[in-house]
């Protein structure tokens, strides 16, 4: 009963990306292709179903930009985040305006004795944008879902 | 007419391949002739895009923050940045990349929600013909 239980639960979670122990994450290319133009896809499973439905409801007035969707593009995108969203409360999207960077998991592995030495990557004077954002800045491969060890950039002083 | 055809040609195919991301090939001067066309509509004395008129609309903000160069820069043959997000973006000018302006359905989108972020509303066909004339005299 356990084995069984335990085996499907690994299924589930592999089938839906959920968890992924390597911190490589396989985007789905309209996924990527839609939510990857201003910025890096950002992977569905860092953050929980309810934080994505409040960022997919309102996509039009997306931070500041015009993120609107087709509506076909629109359900495909959904349906593909509630599929692979976390199911982890550590991974809960809070507030009006759901991030990622927010997140407990994100702030307890970014804090900045995990950082190691990585500077905040620069945003442009005046403006509100969020540094933590920037995976691509420390994350070589973030636009391809890889934030495994490898993926990091090599910094000065760094290992 | 003549505007309703890459339309119709994209819709199609996009229906056919089943998918959102299908593309619906145009040519930049198949869109010009169609802004044009439904230019002409409400400005029957419009003879052509002027080159001139898109660069000065490409590079000045229109009440906002942004203006289109706050993304694709002051040079649009050559790579920009995302202006929260750093983000890169490959350059606008047909002439340094040829992906731009093939894609009906790419086009109208990025027209959508660029206009509502930088003009606060949708540009104009007259506003899309100047500026992709600007855009084909930059060289990469
Ligand atoms: C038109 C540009 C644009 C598109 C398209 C877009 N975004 Fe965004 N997104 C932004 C901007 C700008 C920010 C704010 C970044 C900042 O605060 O520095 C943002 C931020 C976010 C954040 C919060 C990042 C954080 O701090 O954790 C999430 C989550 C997000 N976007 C998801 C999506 C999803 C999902 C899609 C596809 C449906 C999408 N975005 C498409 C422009 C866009
Ligand atoms: C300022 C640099 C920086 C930025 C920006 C950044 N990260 Fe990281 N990230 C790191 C470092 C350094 C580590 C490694 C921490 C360690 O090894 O202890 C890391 C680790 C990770 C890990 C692996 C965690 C683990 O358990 O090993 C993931 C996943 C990750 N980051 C995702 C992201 C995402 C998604 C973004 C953008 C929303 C992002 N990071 C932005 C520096 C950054
Ligand atoms: C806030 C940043 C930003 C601003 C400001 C901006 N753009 Fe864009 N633009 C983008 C991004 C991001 C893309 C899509 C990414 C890509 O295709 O490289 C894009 C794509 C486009 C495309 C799609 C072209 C194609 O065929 O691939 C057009 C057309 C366009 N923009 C026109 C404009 C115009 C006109 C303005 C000014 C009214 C403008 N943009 C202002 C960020 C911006």
């Amino acid at each position: 009963m356990k084995t069984l239980q335990s085996l499907s639960l690994a299924t589930l979670l592999l089938a839906g990306g959920a968890w992924a122990g390597d911190h490589r994450y396989a985007l789905s290319p309209t996924y990527a292709a839609e939510c990857g133009s201003c910025h890096v896809a950002y992977p569905p499973a860092l953050m929980d179903a309810a934080g994505w439905k409040v960022t997919l409801q309102q996509l039009e007035r997306h931070f500041g930009s015009d993120a609107s969707l087709e509506p076909q593009a629109q359900r495909e995108i959904a349906s593909l985040l509630q599929a692979q969203a976390s199911t982890r409360s550590v991974h809960e999207g809070k507030g009006a305006a759901p991030r990622l960077t927010t997140t407990a998991w994100f702030q307890r592995k970014h804090r900045p004795e995990e950082l190691h030495g990585y500077p905040l990557p620069a945003v442009p004077a005046g403006s509100k944008a969020t540094p933590m954002a920037q995976c691509q800045a420390c994350h070589r491969r973030a636009e391809q879902g890889d934030f495994g060890e490898g993926s990091l950039k090599p910094v000065s002083g760094r290992r | 007419m003549n505007r309703f055809r890459p339309l119709a040609i994209g819709a199609a195919l996009a229906f056919l391949a089943g998918s959102t991301l299908a593309a619906s090939p145009t040519s930049p001067a198949e869109l010009q002739a169609a802004w044009l066309a439904e230019a002409r509509q409400s400005n029957p004395a419009l003879r052509a895009f002027s080159a001139e008129r898109g660069r000065s609309f490409f590079s000045t903000a229109h009440g906002g923050d942004w203006s289109c160069a706050s993304c694709h820069t002051n040079n649009p043959g050559q790579g920009g940045a995302h202006a929260v997000t750093r983000k890169l973006i490959e350059p606008l000018s047909p002439a340094a990349n040829p992906r731009r302006f093939s894609d009906v359905a790419k086009v109208d989108k990025w027209f959508g929600r660029n206009c509502k972020d930088v003009l606060g509303r949708a540009c104009t066909p007259e506003e899309k013909g100047d500026l992709l004339a600007y855009l084909l005299t930059v060289k990469p």
